[in-house]
């Protein structure tokens, strides 16, 4: 098996990866970072929505081998020393996350957005949010807390 | 210290974890020695096993155990029985139910039903074997749909079940309905499908097996909503052992909604694998997989009758309807189309007499159970739909035929036609609330605004009346630390409803202690001795009076322990606010000193022991509670492409007395958005001939997206307490399932009634939306 090296969370990692191995899964498996989930066989779901060279991406639509030499930040990431991002205290406050599942793809989508589009009003944050699929919240209160995230991103 | 009451919204304990990917959900988990299965599924709908040739499969690498029908009968395992609360034909008899065992034995009567499991060191390795292993299928006829396999001359799926037929079912006063119908001024039926939709909770099902070979004892770590009621199948049913030989756990569950309750096949498989192994295996479904084997819901066909006076007033309502349940009865599949569809017809409506029959067919399709609702979705919309269909042919303001034939609180309390216990309510006051909500007042100028566009805009009222379900039974436990700590362990399950929020906050402010210091404890039949699970709103309604039940009997034993310190009557002392008070001195300790007294010997009374305020109890609710409500929807449809757009939304339910107001808000938004896939997004469609799953993924099956759904406006109605139980709850989780597919199909309908549109059936996908305009015009 080919190794690859890359950085996950702002530390070098170097790890085999199987020619055939998707990056969500190489996540999971290899470095042990079960908080990017799998929802889909077809990349429906987003649930495993992760950040690669700054741009979110659902780590089910990449190969390991792709990611070699790669910048990625998962939801374990996210908080720095301790805190809690912006936006994952966003979630908190909104009650945006329910079953939980489908959240850390959820939150990394939405970080992206606010980063990109500090105005962001509810169209922008519902089709910004298409490509991530809730079962429990009937997204609201997801599109609040993304609202108030972006908010606090912008400080 | 932070003191939470009951009614605060709380922000939930469980969030940290999963915000920071520190949840910990079955595909999380690993063990030492783990291996993989993986399930082979058949790929005809209906298919004699001639022969499974293995052993190329055996010898690929990693290949551990091949498991098969043939397997499985020689080791004698048991078949997993229904659990139906309707067990009964309408002339006695009992229900017809087909052997169902954990995987096909030698017939095939679904696509994805399992065929075998390959089990190998790497998913990888499974994955290839399983495509591997050689499976010679001799194809039979099959029929999906259930008006087909109930005629003569379908296909046959079990050589003992003549004509496909499960069983039929009545409910209600047939004659007392007939004389109604034939002495009414106006008649109206409709024929009316509510379309087979599947849960699709985002974490797929899946489950991990390890033996202990010394001990004989099992554990299975799955991703399942009721720990306990499947330990009793997989242990008493299957593998015929004690059930204190199976260890059940669920950990984080990814959501539910019905599709997790069950008893399926596949954790059974794997625990027999773990055992001839030696190793603990893992099974995780696929997406695809999961919609070919998880169970569907709704899927019922009726005709539904209404018979008025010439002024409007309701005389009766008829519903006849066909359910079919896939070719097994499953865990309770049989119920929904039966009991689970009969007992809330009606509504909130005023019905001196109703009628409910079904007949319910076995069909070469996934299994049927429980979906959110199981049968009050249904109810409710089969009775707004006939009556909004009324409205539209007689000529009477929907509106206004509602309100003037809903049930006053005068009418209350009193047992329906039906034989469900309406004990409170006020319907006429939900109903007003919601329409003034709604602002009727604006909506003509809104109208004229959407033509402006060359839209279409309608609005519709829906209100609704459900009842609970699930287990009767529930266990609380309470155990103190010395460390100050506090775990309450619940044999209910979250699968995301916050129980770990939900549940310490009754305890908490109950007990007046900090909310924080509570540990949750959940889904571990080694944690509580009884659980009913997940199912029916049952959680705050069961479990959480098992809560409040614990509580009581925590601060009675209190009152003595602080009598015994104060040197007080027990009579004499009150609790309040977390302190126990003498009355007659004024004198007070706090519940904290209490607990720390409750370790002494020397501070507590004689006969109590340290330890003495740890506490288990079991409370058993009598009757089943009645949450209702009102929903309204405003949609705009555009005529040229028939798309639909869900522009306003209103929900005012009445469930009781709000624990958390957060919480109750999620359960409807969630609710709303499910109702909302099944009225215009979502459904299971079978090809008639093959029996294959059109639907089959994420890209055929459509679930409602962020930009689906409108911001919905949520309020509660708390003036109509219940007394069938002491938190006064009626259960939040299942409302939006019945409240949002009539109000918002109805919506539609009141859309293109200019159009001349009276009915179209769900889900109001744009084609179908074109054609009923095409066509009425």
């Amino acid at each position: 098996m080919p190794t690859i090296s890359l950085t996950v969370n702002g530390k070098p990692v170097s790890a085999e990866a199987d020619t055939r191995q998707l990056l969500s899964v190489f996540l999971r498996e290899q470095l042990g970072l079960t908080g990017t989930h799998i929802g889909c066989d077809t990349s429906q779901c987003g649930v495993c929505v992760i950040h690669v060279d700054g741009k979110a991406v659902k780590s089910c639509t990449m190969l390991a081998l792709q990611a070699d030499g790669a910048d990625v930040t998962t939801i374990e990431g996210l908080a720095s020393e301790g805190e809690m991002h912006p936006m994952q205290e966003a979630f908190r406050d909104h009650h945006a996350l329910q079953c939980g599942f489908c959240t850390p793809g959820m939150v990394m989508m939405s970080v992206v957005l606010a980063r990109d589009n500090p105005d962001l009003d509810d169209d922008a944050i519902r089709h910004g949010l298409e490509g991530n699929l809730c079962r429990c919240t009937g997204y609201q209160n997801i599109i609040h807390a993304v609202r108030a995230g972006a908010k606090a991103m912008k400080g | 210290m932070e003191k939470f009451g009951i009614g605060q919204g709380i922000r939930r304990h469980e969030d940290f974890r999963f915000l920071s990917g520190k949840g910990t959900y079955i595909d999380d988990i690993t063990h030492d020695g783990m291996v993989h299965a993986v399930v082979v599924r058949s790929p005809h709908a209906h298919a004699k096993i001639v022969a499974i040739e293995a052993q190329s499969a055996m010898a690929m690498p990693g290949v551990l155990l091949i498991v098969t029908g043939e397997d499985w009968t020689r080791e004698g395992f048991g078949t997993m029985p229904t659990k139906s609360a309707v067990q009964k034909k309408i002339d006695g008899t009992p229900l017809n139910q087909p052997p169902r065992h954990a995987l096909a034995i030698d017939t095939a009567r679904y696509v994805g039903e399992p065929v075998a499991l390959v089990v190998a060191e790497t998913e990888m390795q499974a994955v290839d074997a399983a495509e591997a292993l050689d499976i010679d299928y001799d194809e039979l006829d099959a029929v999906v749909d259930p008006v087909k396999a109930l005629a003569p001359g379908a296909p046959q799926l079990w050589d003992d079940i003549p004509g496909n037929f499960c069983l039929d079912f009545e409910l209600g006063d047939k004659d007392g309905t007939q004389a109604a119908f034939a002495s009414a001024d106006h008649v109206v039926s409709l024929a009316i499908e509510n379309n087979r939709v599947t849960a699709v909770p985002l974490e797929t099902r899946g489950a991990i097996a390890s033996y202990d070979p010394e001990t004989e004892n099992y554990l299975l770590e799955n991703a399942t909503q009721n720990v306990h009621a499947n330990r009793a199948t997989f242990a008493g049913d299957v593998l015929n052992i004690p059930e204190e030989q199976l260890h059940h756990i669920a950990p984080d569950v990814g959501g539910g909604f019905g599709a997790k309750n069950s008893a399926y096949g596949e954790p059974a498989l794997i625990l027999y694998a773990a055992k001839r192994t030696g190793r603990p295996v893992k099974w995780i479904n696929q997406r695809g997989e999961s919609f070919l084997s998880d169970t569907h819901g709704r899927g019922q066909l009726s005709t539904v009758e209404l018979a008025l006076d010439k002024d409007g007033t309701f005389r009766a309502l008829r519903t006849s309807t066909i359910g079919g349940i896939g070719c097994y009865c499953w865990t309770v599949g049989p119920f929904t189309p039966s009991g689970g569809a009969a007992r809330t017809q009606g509504g909130p409506y005023n019905f001196p007499a109703m009628y409910y029959s079904s007949k319910v067919a076995f069909t070469n399709t996934a299994p049927m159970d429980p979906y959110r609702g199981a049968g009050r979705p249904e109810a409710s919309f089969q009775t707004e739909r006939i009556i909004d269909y009324a409205a539209r042919t007689l000529g009477f303001d929907p509106v206004e035929l509602r309100r003037r034939n809903l049930m006053t609180p005068d009418m209350l309390p009193r047992k329906t036609p039906m034989g469900l216990d309406v004990d409170s309510g006020n319907f006429p006051e939900v109903f007003d609330r919601t329409l003034a909500m709604s602002d009727r007042a604006g909506y003509r100028a809104r109208v004229a605004a959407s033509a402006e566009k060359g839209i279409r805009r309608g609005f519709a009222i829906a209100p609704y009346m459900e009842c609970t379900g699930g287990g009767p039974k529930e266990f609380a436990g309470v155990d103190f630390g010395r460390d100050g700590t506090v775990t309450l362990r619940v044999g209910s399950q979250s699968t995301g409803m916050g129980h770990e929020t939900s549940m310490p906050q009754i305890l908490a402010a109950e007990l007046g202690i900090d909310f924080d210091r509570v540990t949750y404890v959940q889904g571990d039949t080694e944690a509580t001795p009884i659980g009913g699970g997940h199912g029916g709103s049952r959680n705050l309604e069961v479990g959480g009076n098992a809560v409040l039940q614990a509580a009581r009997e925590i601060t009675a034993k209190g009152k003595r322990i602080a009598a015994h310190l104060l040197n007080s009557n027990e009579d004499d002392i009150d609790f309040a606010d977390g302190a126990f008070k003498d009355v007659k001195t004024g004198q007070s300790i706090a519940m904290d000193d209490v607990i720390e007294a409750s370790f002494e010997t020397g501070r507590l009374p004689e006969a109590m022991d340290p330890g003495c305020l740890d506490t288990g109890t079991v409370y058993e609710r009598e009757i089943i509670t009645i949450p209702n409500g009102c929903h309204a929807a405003e949609v705009e449809v555009d005529p040229e492409t028939g798309a639909v757009r869900v522009e306003r939304f209103w929900a005012v339910d009445d469930f009781g007395k709000i624990i958390n107001p957060l919480l109750a808000d999620g359960q409807v938004m969630g609710g709303v958005a499910q109702g909302l896939g099944q009225a215009l997004l979502e459904e299971i469609v079978y090809d008639e001939d093959s029996g294959q799953l059109l639907t089959g993924s994420l890209m055929d099956y459509a679930l409602p997206r962020a930009d689906d759904l409108p911001e919905m406006k949520i309020a509660y109605f708390e003036d109509a307490p219940t007394a069938k139980n002491p938190l006064g709850v009626k259960g939040a989780g299942e409302a939006g399932c019945c409240g949002a597919p009539p109000a918002i199909v109805n919506a539609v309908i009141d859309a293109l009634a200019p159009d001349g549109v009276r009915h179209i059936e769900m889900p109001l996908t744009p084609e179908k939306v074109w054609r009923a305009i095409a066509s009425a015009r």
